[in-house]
């Protein structure tokens, strides 16, 4: 069964040919003429497909698009061309903890992270010893955030976003936060919700990760897709080509 | 309960776990800005009382026996403070949400103009708490509440949108151009002194007042002062008038925000 199906789908950001900061210089430059806009096109005519229970990565240089279009499979942007489909709830994990907030608790940040998660709070306070005792932090739940150390922010976050296996989860290079020990915690979890039938979705630059989690690789080189196939050939292919 | 929740989101485009976003976000807007101080939200109780005692020091003595009979000048002012609090307060922070909260918008799919109705809606409950001590006020200058002060909650809901329907459409603005905040700021404080907040409107000459009844916030004003404690006159046409305008500014600031989001976005 298809989960995403993207058909043709393109994104440019829409840029003035000179950053024009405040209404002083872009009024100047309009009355001299030189201001035109340009289309800045950071992933052109996309078409793929991900089947239910895959595990997809997406790899490519930096600035080849590759956030742009989890973006869009996030559903946080929409292609400005093309049409993509969707099926089922999806968890980003675009970057751990967006939204946390340091002045708040811990306990309020679970709540309020879950709620921007589109998360029934009423079914997640219930939950709320299971995630701290995952994430390693029960004894600072009535702390705010600021008195929390990057790594306890990390598996917090990591604790939190995961604690529901969504049907599609997206994620963007969150392996690489946290000490060794959070590192073979968090890469086990992720292997329970693969196993689990979840499609995941991945961007990484970690070819290792990539090959050993992957059953499906995207290469995209600016803004297009340039090989899909199995972590094998896509790597080798990815590797060879001096990259 | 399932039909319910399906057109819910079929006509806000927000579905029940949004919500209870909402909740928890006007929460952390009235709770979190007075985090670090002494008294806490007391500072809502507050904040009126201290600028109106100010401006009523000031302007007592210009401005006494020039309001009609049986109105009193202290809750009269207070009444302007706190209904412009409100507005400047609902506009400027829904406007400055989305920018705000950029960070989270870009990562998480979550609708934006939840951000601007929890300001819009934070503001209308910090005028609720500013309405204890003007009942106080009213009461200590030998007033009493009039008996249509429920009628105070209608018109503060159409503030809130009033200011939400303003804040999407500042919100894209501010995102594109930075400097226009300090034009809007010009703009509020003309504002204030084209609504009749700390003088009476009988003081203007007849030109003058009919541009300052043009304005929909003397409208909202009269309406506010009558219903609360009868310090003003207002007639039907007040409330049709600042009604109307809610509701559509409203409107379109949500059609605007809708349509610019998606080129908004990519700049946050």
């Amino acid at each position: 069964m298809r989960v995403i199906e993207a058909k043709n789908i393109s994104f440019a950001y829409r840029v003035l040919n000179k950053n024009h900061s405040s209404l002083k210089t872009l009024f100047r430059d309009f009355l001299k003429g030189r201001v035109s806009i340009e289309d800045y096109v950071a992933i052109s005519d996309l078409t793929f497909e991900i089947n239910k229970g895959e595990t997809v990565a997406i790899i490519g240089k930096n600035g080849a698009g590759k956030s742009t279009l989890l973006k869009i499979l996030a559903r946080v942007i929409k292609p400005t061309n093309g049409e993509i489909k969707i099926t089922g709830q999806v968890a980003p994990m675009i970057e751990l903890g967006a939204g946390f907030n340091s002045e708040l608790t811990g306990r309020e940040n679970i709540l309020f992270y879950s709620s921007l998660l589109d998360r029934d709070i009423n079914k997640v306070k219930p939950r709320i010893n299971e995630i701290i005792n995952w994430a390693g932090v029960a004894d600072h739940l009535d702390y705010q955030l600021r008195t929390y150390s990057t790594g306890m922010v990390a598996r917090l976050a990591f604790s939190v976003a995961t604690d529901v296996i969504p049907d599609i989860l997206l994620i963007d290079e969150v392996l690489s936060v946290g000490d060794g020990e959070f590192a073979v915690k968090s890469r086990k979890r992720l292997n329970e919700i693969i196993d689990s039938g979840c499609t995941v979705v991945m961007v990484s630059h970690d070819l290792a990760t990539v090959a050993e989690l992957a059953n499906k690789v995207i290469w995209i080189e600016k803004g297009q897709i340039k090989m899909v196939g199995t972590p094998t050939e896509v790597i080798a292919a990815y590797q060879s080509s001096g990259s | 309960m399932r039909t319910n929740k399906i057109s819910l989101y079929a006509i806000t485009g927000f579905s029940k776990n949004n919500i209870q976003l909402l909740r928890l976000l006007i929460q952390q807007e009235l709770t979190l800005r007075y985090k670090r101080s002494v008294i806490g939200i007391g500072w809502t109780l507050l904040n009126p009382m201290l600028t109106s005692f100010v401006l009523w020091i000031v302007f007592s003595f210009l401005f006494v026996g020039k309001l009609e009979t049986g109105q009193q000048f202290a809750p009269y002012l207070m009444a302007g403070i706190l209904l412009n609090t409100f507005f400047n307060q609902g506009l400027l922070q829904s406007a400055n949400s989305i920018a705000a909260n950029g960070g989270v918008l870009t990562k998480v799919s979550v609708p934006p103009r939840i951000f601007a109705f929890a300001a819009a809606l934070a503001a209308f409950t910090n005028f609720l708490i500013g309405l204890i001590p003007l009942a106080a006020v009213v009461y200590i200058s030998g007033q009493k509440l009039a008996i249509t002060f429920p009628i105070v909650l209608i018109i503060g809901l159409f503030m809130a949108f009033l200011t939400a329907g303003i804040g999407l459409i500042l919100s894209v603005i501010f995102i594109r151009f930075e400097d226009a905040k300090n034009i809007v700021n010009v703009l509020l404080l003309i504002l204030i002194y084209l609504t009749p907040i700390f003088y009476p409107i009988g003081i203007l000459s007849s030109r003058m007042q009919e541009i300052v009844s043009l304005n929909p916030l003397t409208s909202f004003l009269d309406a506010f002062r009558w219903s609360f404690s009868n310090n003003a006159t207002a007639t039907w046409r007040d409330f049709l008038y600042l009604a109307l305008v809610s509701i559509t500014t409203f409107a379109i600031g949500n059609l605007f925000f809708k349509r610019r989001w998606s080129k908004t976005i990519a700049m946050l």
